[in-house]
């Protein structure tokens, strides 16, 4: 015979309908967005990945001076590589941007169309999908670009510009300032009196067997030796070194941990939400619990049954969870990366791992704590159920208050001490919240400031980056050296880049020490450094191992950065004693040719991260918000439900008595009040320390460096949200306390 | 008359399980006389208690206490007439189980003007030594005097004692009538107790009987006993 209680197990989630709704579309959402997130995550990776077949991504490219003739070309080719011409120009754009044009791809990098179709005609043009994102362009919108009108045929993405860096030397890139494009022939030679850049895409005819790797790296320089002779070369960038082809995919898949500790955190939370909840439960019904067990059903049966409803609750919010992960919010994750990265199309593509995550792994949480629970909980003799003494130790006396104090004060201090599980965890709920709403808070400003001290600490308002050692007249320009080596740490490896500056420098402010460097104030606060400590750096491919000794910390609080003396950086390098690669000038260098140029550093470079992180990063921080909130309602709602739930019998007793509803909601609801503002405020040296290890944490795995300042308008931000939910919430705990009938106290219960 | 009790007519469910509680009851009570609701269970008495009390409505019919019909009153002002008038003894004691026994009778002192002293209300009731006990450390007769220490420290017109004798045995329970008794000759308060112990209706000055809704007997007792001398 079935278990006749099986019954009861819909009628206790229709009884408890109100708690069982909140929780359920809470989990519907968590696991719903964490899902999302991990398909998206998983798909576009895929996508990615696939690209490199699938559009036949070249090996690197190179760039030549002017046109080569085929004698060139065919002198390259004899390196066992095949050249595909990908001549581009970049034109501006009447809003200020710039798009580089392409010919239409057909071997190499070929085109991802992703709606309309490639132009056909010398006016049409297919521009990349995220710079029209950017600059609220769509299809059969018209352009101009150098006084030309281009009307937009196509949406796409080429597969080499998945970031859409405009030089493989910038530090980031902005979608909004450059954007890619195709056009046809006719349309490629109708613009641009400019200057035309002879790129060439080339492919190895035995290629390395990882495109990223070492042996990558080795076949790359030994290429660029090989061609040194053969023919002059402005730019060379082997795959493995080209951001706009790598960064992407070394992104995708980096906020996967982050994601899944905020998942299980929240699990956490909802599976002590379910235990206290259930728990108070028990309570009510400990007399018929103690009957059925005193009638022979056990203990295990027992906590089957009172388990069944949470796991119920989460394995359905799991599968609807994961159908809305795999519709909706799939496509409002990957947009999230679509925010940031131009990636080909992609298919949805199942993943077990996210299965795991999202759904075994948060009903282990479940169980885990509700087991514990429950166990404990009907562990004891039926008799004690049947007399409802469900206390362990049954208190002699009551906890000792001044009787000075008044006695609506003196109630309310019992209220909080009879409810001191519920508002622990309403505390932790609170931490919780407020660490995700203050992080949600904590972007913007810290991006502004990061643009701020990015201006502030530029050694000059123009570093100009050169591709060769040329030459300038402007008697504002100085000489420096710059490289870049690796700092590794375990498995993750960052770029820092290296100065070698004038001994005499107008632009940077220390005396470096002879044979010592100086490290950015970013450098020193991510790793911890200081004078005294020395730092090994690698070379990209970790051949070879660079130690230098920190003289000092230079304050450049936006990137990393290692100053030394050029002397000492020539020395240190093996190059010549007047070797240089640029100039920093507060005016911009008119005399220097731009194909030696390889990029210059101004301010609008430099504010570039944050105006692009805004943007890529804007719709998480608002699923953060809408979470805290959510978390704040689930937990501060349904546990001060639990503890009017409890006094039900002392409510409807203080009713009669003639106690008026303000006066009942100013013992029951003003002490949660209490609990929750104190709650948020004791919260603020919690939140920042966990903030700032959360966010040192996470900066750890990504290059660069922004430090953790919470400002104080983060903070406020952050409470005035959480107590303005909380007073909605109330207003459904005065209603419930309203309903509580006096007849409740007439029941000859006890 | 002090309280004007006319033709209380209650029913409670509809169509097939509708029951007609309440009859059209009517009699009435002198100030600090002591009455007792006599009946079996399910003939009304709890019910017309209830609406006495303010915590339920008639459906028709009305009740006068010192010349304020409580048919008259908003819930605010129903609210405000138990809190100025009444006091409650229930069976089951419904004492505030989080608090002490002192603060449980300063409960009921919260919310008078003028409420006696509740130490005085303490010893009075042999609940001193135990006001800083939880309630649930209490025998059930302790825990019914906290309820009547309650109720009375605010000094009310009227005390309404629910089967206050119900949940307890043989001694207990005289000596919680005697405390009721006491209560109603010391302070002068009107007393009217719903019980179906026909035993104990002598200790009263008028005895009500209800059976099915109705009034069956409404007389004067003229051979009241003290609640020491009960027997049952």
């Amino acid at each position: 015979m079935r278990d006749p209680l099986l019954k009861r197990i819909p009628r206790e989630i229709k009884s408890e309908a109100g708690k069982y709704t909140v929780i359920f579309l809470f989990m519907v959402a968590l696991i719903g967005v964490a899902s999302g997130y991990f398909i998206a995550d998983a798909s576009l990776k895929a996508a990615y990945d696939d690209s490199f077949v699938t559009y036949n991504i070249e090996d690197g490219f190179l760039e030549f001076p002017e046109k080569p003739d085929s004698s060139i070309i065919e002198a390259c080719e004899e390196e066992d590589i095949k050249l595909y011409d990908n001549t581009f120009k970049d034109e501006p754009c009447s809003d200020g941007s710039t798009v580089r044009l392409f010919r239409i791809r057909e071997e190499v990098n070929r085109v991802c169309l992703l709606d309309g179709s490639l132009p056909s005609a010398e006016n049409e043009i297919a521009l990349d999908r995220l710079y029209m994102k950017s600059n609220d362009l769509s299809q059969g919108d018209t352009i101009e670009l150098d006084g030309y009108d281009f009307k937009i045929t196509g949406i796409i993405a080429l597969p080499d510009y998945s970031a859409l860096y405009r030089n493989v030397t910038d530090f980031m890139f902005d979608t909004e300032k450059f954007g890619v494009s195709v056009v046809d022939k006719a349309g490629f030679d109708r613009v641009g009196d400019g200057y035309i850049h002879y790129s060439y895409s080339w492919k190895y005819d035995d290629p390395p067997e990882e495109i990223f790797g070492k042996e990558a790296k080795d076949r790359g320089d030994e290429l660029l030796k090989a061609l040194a002779g053969k023919a002059p070369l402005t730019n060379f960038v082997p795959t493995c070194r080209n951001s706009s082809i790598k960064f992407a995919g070394n992104d995708l898949g980096h906020d996967r941990i982050m994601m899944l500790v905020m998942l299980d955190m929240l699990i956490v939370i909802v599976a002590f939400v379910f235990a206290v909840t259930t728990s108070n439960t028990i309570t009510k019904e400990a007399n018929v619990i103690g009957t059925l067990r005193a009638s022979g059903y056990t203990k295990g049966e027992m906590v089957r049954h009172y388990l069944a409803a949470p796991v119920i609750v989460l394995l359905i919010a799991s599968v609807i969870g994961n159908i809305l992960g795999y519709t909706l919010l799939k496509k409002v994750m990957a947009d999230m990366y679509l925010g940031s990265y131009s990636i080909v199309s992609y298919k949805t593509l199942w993943n077990a791992d996210a299965f795991i995550d999202t759904t075994v792994i948060p009903l282990l949480i479940l169980l885990a704590i509700n087991i514990i629970m429950l166990t404990s909980k009907l562990s004891l003799s039926p008799l004690k159920f049947i007399r409802r003494d469900l206390k362990r130790r049954q208190r002699k006396k009551a906890f000792k208050l001044n009787t000075k104090i008044p006695i609506m004060t003196r109630y309310r201090l019992r209220v909080l001490f009879q409810n001191i599980p519920g508002y622990l965890t309403i505390f932790v709920g609170i931490f919780f919240a407020s660490v995700i709403m203050l992080f949600s808070q904590l972007f913007e400003p810290l991006l502004d400031k990061f643009s701020e001290d990015s201006i502030n600490s530029m050694i000059a308002q123009n570093t100009y980056i050169l591709k060769a050692p040329v030459p300038t007249e402007d008697e504002d320009a100085e000489k420096f050296a710059a490289g870049e080596l690796r700092i590794v740490r375990g498995d993750f490896s960052e770029s820092v880049s290296l100065y070698g500056i004038a001994s005499d420098s107008d632009y940077f402010h220390s005396d470096i020490k002879d044979d010592t460097v100086e490290v950015s104030s970013a450098y020193a606060d991510k790793y911890h450094l200081k004078a005294g400590d020395s730092i090994t750096l690698t070379d990209e491919y970790g051949s070879e191992d660079y130690t230098f000794e920190i003289s000092g910390v230079y304050d450049y609080p936006s990137t990393l950065v290692v100053f030394m003396d050029i002397d000492y950086f020539n020395r240190t390098f093996d190059l010549e004693d007047e070797y240089f690669s640029g100039y920093f000038s507060d005016r911009e260098l008119s005399d220097i040719d731009e194909k030696y140029i390889a990029s210059v550093v101004t301010e609008d470079e430099v504010t570039k991260t944050s105006r692009q992180l805004k943007r890529s990063m804007g719709n998480m921080m608002s699923i953060f918000v809408v979470l805290g909130i959510t978390v704040i309602v689930l937990v501060v709602y349904l546990l001060s439900k639990v503890m009017i739930e409890k006094n039900v019998q002392s409510i409807s007793v203080t009713k009669i008595l003639g106690y008026e509803p303000r006066e009942i909601s100013g013992i029951y609801i003003r002490t949660t009040t209490i609990v929750t503002i104190l709650s948020f405020l004791l919260c603020i040296p919690l939140e920042s320390a966990a903030l700032d290890a959360l966010w040192r944490g996470m900066m750890m795995q990504y290059p660069g460096w922004l430090a953790p300042d919470i400002p104080l308008s983060a903070y406020v931000k952050t409470i005035g949200m959480g107590v303005v939910t909380y007073l909605v919430t109330t207003l459904l705990l005065k209603r419930k306390i309203n309903k509580i009938p006096m007849d409740e106290a007439l029941k000859n219960t006890e | 008359m002090f309280i004007e009790i006319s033709d209380i007519k209650k029913s409670f469910g509809e169509g097939e399980s509708h029951v007609e509680v309440l009859k059209g009851i009517s009699f009435e009570l002198e100030k600090g006389e002591f009455c007792m609701l006599l009946g079996p269970s399910g003939s009304g008495k709890s019910t017309l208690l209830n609406i006495i009390g303010g915590i339920d409505r008639p459906d028709s019919g009305s009740i006068s206490i010192g010349g304020e019909r409580t048919a008259d009153m908003n819930e605010k002002a129903l609210t405000r007439y138990r809190r100025k008038h009444l006091g409650y003894i229930f069976q089951m004691y419904n004492l505030i189980p989080n608090l002490n026994i002192k603060e449980n009778v300063e409960v009921g002192a919260y919310l008078s003007d003028d409420p006696l002293d509740v130490d005085d209300i303490l010893k009075t009731l042999g609940l001193y030594e135990h006001r800083h006990k939880l309630p649930n450390q209490l025998s059930g007769g302790q825990q019914q005097r906290t309820a009547i220490g309650r109720a009375i420290v605010k000094n009310p017109d009227i005390l309404l004692c629910d089967e206050p004798t119900g949940a307890l045995d043989y001694n207990t329970s005289k000596e919680i009538l005697k405390l009721i008794e006491t209560v109603n000759q010391k302070y002068g308060s009107t007393v009217i107790m719903v019980t179906h112990n026909d035993a104990i209706k002598s200790m009263a000055d008028r005895v009500v009987k209800l059976r099915d809704g109705v009034i069956r007997k409404n007389e004067l007792n003229t051979a009241k006993v003290a609640a020491e001398d009960l027997e049952w």
